[in-house]
């Protein structure tokens, strides 16, 4: 097997991972099926390529073309995608959330919204700034480096390097905060989580903008590689959507090792032939489900309900 | 003596059926009641719609003199949050256990107000000094205890709260004898002061000489009271 395969495996399983990380949370704590995170990328993708016309001459002025300059930028595209999906997320929870979150039948009708909100986004997206591929600036630099003989692409390493800071500042703050602590309470119980004072309609929002800023997270790194466009959002959704189905929805180490296997299984397929990719990647998640209805992250759960 | 909950013409259920006819109630400061019934004759039902799990069809409930909700409830659950932070704990039936989080932490998700997440560590003792037996499963998931320490759990996390008003429902459902009784003894040695506590049981016989009050509910309707002086 070719070792170079490992990056760019675990590259993909960074990206994938922020995505079902993010649908997992919301379908546990709301009871959303969320159809909009892709628009949620999109939207992030384009703000943080705005963002970026708007200061890569400013910084190219005031830093040159040195690492520190490279750095601002790379915060720049980050935070900027950070902020607009949390908006984003934030505009989901007043559409497709508070209307309609005690009402008969709110996960289907929350589907529909989300569905709506999504190509309703696309063609905003479309219409605004047109069907031309955006180009983000390459935060990361061009090149690459060597560990244990394996050749690992600066925007790679970046880009796992990134996906585990973050994930990591988030899943601890998600694990000792009080904010935290609620946020799980309700993933687990709802109603014992209003018993003891957790208010859904106001948790709402958080859970709204943190996986947004995980969208907009991925839409930054993603874009290193890919381009961005107003479709841009819908692989990685159908992605996402399927890797939180194959960690088991609501089990966030089940997301995580998903899209580890996803990642190995999608950089070894492609090395071999690159039209089999989606096709082998469906299969396997399909083999997984009817052997483990509730994913992979049932083999990880040790207590009972 | 100021009353701390009064419920006026109480009728309430689940969609068109109606569970509740016209219930009339009222506690006092620092009072225990005691609520006993058969099964499926409105005891958590009362208890659901006190803390709006439940949709009101007529009535009204004050508590500690405010209207709570007028005539209709707004919905299931969408104020039980914020009349919880009002000063109403509830241990419900079967438990609201979240299988995921430590004992330690779950009692933390009892602390939701600010002033009492500044103190949660107090608090948590004090419960620990309740039910011994959780101190040594302080960081052991929930999801891994057996029944009768789950319901220790759940109890303590109601406790976690400076409540007015205490609601447990069916503290003994499905315990063996031995377990249930050390766990009303904890229960009944509580210092309420002037909070106050109904509990929902089957057996009159385990509340009779601990709370003020027996209260019969049958089909819906408040039945036969027995009053402070019978029972004792």
């Amino acid at each position: 097997m070719d070792l170079s395969l490992i990056p760019y495996a675990l590259n993909l399983a960074a990206i994938y991972s922020l995505m079902a990380i993010s649908i997992s949370m919301i379908w546990s704590s709301i009871g959303m099926l969320n159809l909009a995170h892709g628009a949620t990328f999109a939207v992030s993708g384009y703000a943080a390529w705005q963002f970026s016309i708007i200061f890569k001459p400013i910084i190219l002025a005031f830093f040159g073309k040195t690492l520190l300059a490279n750095l601002l930028m790379g915060l720049v595209l980050i935070s900027s995608a950070m902020v607009a999906g949390a908006i984003f997320g934030i505009l989901i929870y007043f559409l497709a959330y508070l209307p309609i979150h005690d009402k008969p039948n709110y996960p289907v009708r929350s589907l529909i919204i989300t569905l709506a909100i999504n190509i309703a986004t696309i063609q905003i997206l479309l219409f605004l700034f047109g069907a031309r591929n955006k180009g983000l600036p390459k935060i990361f630099g061009f090149g690459r480096f060597e560990i244990f003989d394996i050749p690992v692409r600066y925007d790679q390493a970046g880009t796992i390097i990134s996906t585990i800071l973050i994930l990591s500042i988030m899943l601890s703050w998600l694990k000792f905060s009080r904010m935290g602590i609620e946020i799980r309470a309700m993933m687990q119980n709802p109603e014992g989580a209003s018993y003891s004072g957790i208010s859904s309609r106001t948790t709402a929002i958080p859970v709204l903008m943190i996986t947004g800023a995980l969208a907009g997270v991925s839409a930054a790194l993603l874009s290193q590689t890919i381009f961005v466009s107003p479709t841009s959002g819908s692989i990685p959704l159908i992605k996402g959507l399927t890797i939180a189905l194959l960690g088991g929805l609501g089990n966030v180490p089940g997301a995580m090792l998903g899209a580890v296997l996803i990642g190995f299984l999608e950089a070894v397929v492609g090395s071999i032939q690159q039209r089999y990719v989606m096709f082998s990647t469906f299969i396997f998640i399909i083999i997984v489900l009817i052997f483990r209805p509730r994913g992979i992250g049932g083999l990880l759960d040790d207590t009972r309900e | 003596m100021t009353k701390i909950l009064e419920i006026n013409k109480l009728s309430a259920g689940y969609g068109p059926l109606r569970v509740l006819h016209e219930i009339d109630l009222s506690l006092d400061r620092g009072e225990r009641i005691g609520l006993v019934g058969l099964n499926g004759h409105g005891k958590t039902t009362l208890i659901r719609a006190i803390t709006h799990m439940t949709e009101w069809q007529s009535g009204s409930i004050k508590f500690c003199g405010n209207e709570i909700g007028g005539t209709r409830s707004f919905g299931a659950g969408r104020r039980t949050a914020k009349l919880v932070k009002m000063g109403i704990s509830v241990a419900p039936q079967g438990d609201a256990i979240f299988p995921g989080l430590t004992v330690k932490q779950h009692l933390n998700c009892g602390a939701f107000t600010k002033e009492a997440w500044k103190e949660k560590e107090q608090r948590i003792n004090k419960i620990f000094e309740i039910f011994p037996p959780l101190k040594k499963l302080e960081h052991s998931l929930v999801g891994k205890l057996s029944g009768g320490e789950r319901r220790m759990v759940s109890i303590g996390r109601m406790l976690m709260v400076d409540a007015k008003l205490y609601l447990i429902d069916e503290p003994t459902n499905g315990l063996a004898p031995k377990i249930y009784s050390s766990l009303l003894n904890a229960i009944w040695s509580l210092n309420l002061n002037d909070r106050s506590m109904i509990i929902a049981e089957q057996n009159v016989n385990l509340l009779s000489k601990h709370v003020d009050r027996i209260i019969g509910i049958y089909a819906g309707k408040l039945r036969g009271e027995v009053g402070h002086v019978e029972l004792k």
